[in-house]
């Protein structure tokens, strides 16, 4: 992983430098973790439950991602599937929905990161 | 004595650590962290884990446990591990970004060993899981060293008692060596007695324990003959009455003597010997001595030492007298020429004599 690349990514809001040294300073593994992610299904079962209303699979879901991002220190994901999940938790579905708008640039911005590597 | 320098008591290893979460990111992570240290395993649901544990207990050292996971959550993994008691010997980790305090409250409550929060702090939690994994081997080598010493302690004390009875045997043996006997006339008495009292009704109520004390108690019926001259006890033969009322002092005398020995006093068998040595000689009709007793006033064991000792005398060669024929024998003590006994005892005697006479097949002494 070059110097441009981390330097991108901690401006996406992953804290490359803390995942790594959660790795045990295997920056080898964290590549092959953040392509994991990339390939993850559960944000694609997370939509489909937010537009069928389904919010027992959008908890299921969105608590895994918060997992994920939390893991890989993408710290502004991991805060929006915190606030998400708790609004689910809390009965505030229409704010949990309307994370969506936020979650999926931010989603969109690490991915297209990762597609470099 | 090869291994002495190594392990005294090796345990079988115990060396896996099990992860089971549904998100396979927290389990690569978690496998890197500990995979230097122990063998990891994973499992992506909370019934994959607890068949994988209840499968083999023993060979897991700790668990790490997601709590939201499909097909079975964390806490019904806790709740089937603490029924099946395994939560005392093997260290179960929550690993958990549902820090809400019923979660914790229950986890705790089933006997979680701690709780560690999402996302992970690598050196925390290795920290944490390594020094419980550490502590519970500990114990388990502590308690294994406990039950290996009981053993051992157990094992001292058996050849301690067996180094007791045969210091008693030996005592009686040497007192019989003076009427010219080699030892042969205790050793049966004490396996007659053990032999009547556990194959036939006569033993009822009396426990294996109490027997072994009794027939032990057995081999000192006649100890009290040291104190009893030699040219009484090996003369060949009639004795004089005056002579007789020596030799019946033996019984007697071998209660006192049997008194005098402070550590058998505090031996169970002690009561069942001084009671068989003063008693052996009396009769169910209550013409023997010393004491002229009758009937149920003489104890079991008494009446059996009593007839053991006629029977084995009448079958064996003495100083004054032949072996007789099996046949005679049983004549002699149906008929009452050598004592008058309770009926009882001779029907549990004359049921079991065959197996008794194995005893006296030649050869054998």
């Amino acid at each position: 992983m070059d110097q441009l690349l981390k330097t991108n990514l901690t401006a996406a809001g992953v804290d490359v430098e803390a995942a790594v040294s959660r790795l045990m300073g295997n920056e080898a593994l964290l590549e092959r973790l953040l392509r994991k992610f990339a390939a993850d299904a559960n944000f694609a079962a997370l939509k489909a439950a937010v537009k069928d209303g389904n919010r027992e699979q959008a908890l299921a879901a969105s608590h895994t991602l918060k997992g994920m991002t939390g893991n890989l220190s993408m710290t502004v994901l991991f805060d929006l599937f915190s606030r998400q999940v708790e609004a689910i938790r809390g009965g505030d579905w229409e704010r949990a929905v309307s994370l969506m708008d936020e979650i999926t640039p931010a989603r969109e911005r690490v991915l297209s990161l990762i597609e470099t590597l | 004595m090869a291994a002495a320098s190594s392990d005294p008591f090796p345990l079988p290893a115990q060396n896996t650590l099990l992860i089971v979460d549904d998100d396979e990111i927290n389990c690569i992570v978690l496998e890197n962290l500990f995979e230097p240290y122990y063998e990891t395993q994973t499992a992506e649901n909370g019934r994959e884990g607890l068949s994988r544990i209840l499968a083999d207990p023993e060979r897991y050292c700790a668990i790490l446990l997601d709590v939201i996971m499909p097909e079975m959550d964390g806490l019904e993994v806790l709740h089937r591990l603490a029924a099946e008691r395994l939560l005392s010997r093997l260290p179960v980790f929550l690993i958990t970004a549902e820090t809400s305090d019923s979660v914790m409250e229950e986890a705790y409550r089933l006997g979680v060993m701690d709780v560690i929060g999402k996302p992970i702090i690598p050196y925390v939690v290795l920290r944490r899981v390594q020094s419980v994994i550490e502590l519970f081997q500990a114990r388990r080598r502590l308690s294994s060293v406990v039950i290996a010493q009981q053993s051992e302690l157990y094992e001292r004390a058996r050849k301690i008692a067996e180094l007791s009875t045969g210091m008693i045997e030996a005592l009686a043996a040497a007192i019989e060596f003076r009427s010219g006997e080699s030892g042969g006339h205790v050793r049966r008495i004490r396996d007659i007695t053990h032999f009547l009292l556990t194959r036939t009704e006569l033993g009822e109520g009396l426990s294996g324990e109490t027997i072994d004390q009794i027939s032990l108690a057995a081999v000192m019926h006649d100890v009290g003959k040291i104190a009893i001259p030699d040219a009484i006890l090996n003369k060949p033969g009639k004795l004089t009455a005056e002579e007789f009322e020596i030799m019946k002092t033996h019984t007697t005398q071998g209660a006192l003597l049997l008194e005098k020995i402070p550590q058998l006093r505090e031996n169970e068998a002690y009561l069942y010997a001084r009671d068989i040595a003063l008693h052996h000689h009396e009769r169910w009709d209550g013409r023997g001595y010393p004491e002229g007793l009758a009937g149920d006033s003489i104890s079991i064991w008494a009446q059996i030492v009593s007839l053991a000792d006629v029977y084995d005398a009448l079958s064996c060669k003495r100083i004054y007298k032949d072996a007789f024929p099996r046949e005679t024998v049983l004549q002699m003590i149906r008929d009452g020429q050598c004592g008058v006994f309770n009926p009882r005892l001779l029907d549990c005697f004359f049921a079991v004599e065959e197996e008794l006479s194995a005893l006296y097949r030649p050869g054998l002494e």
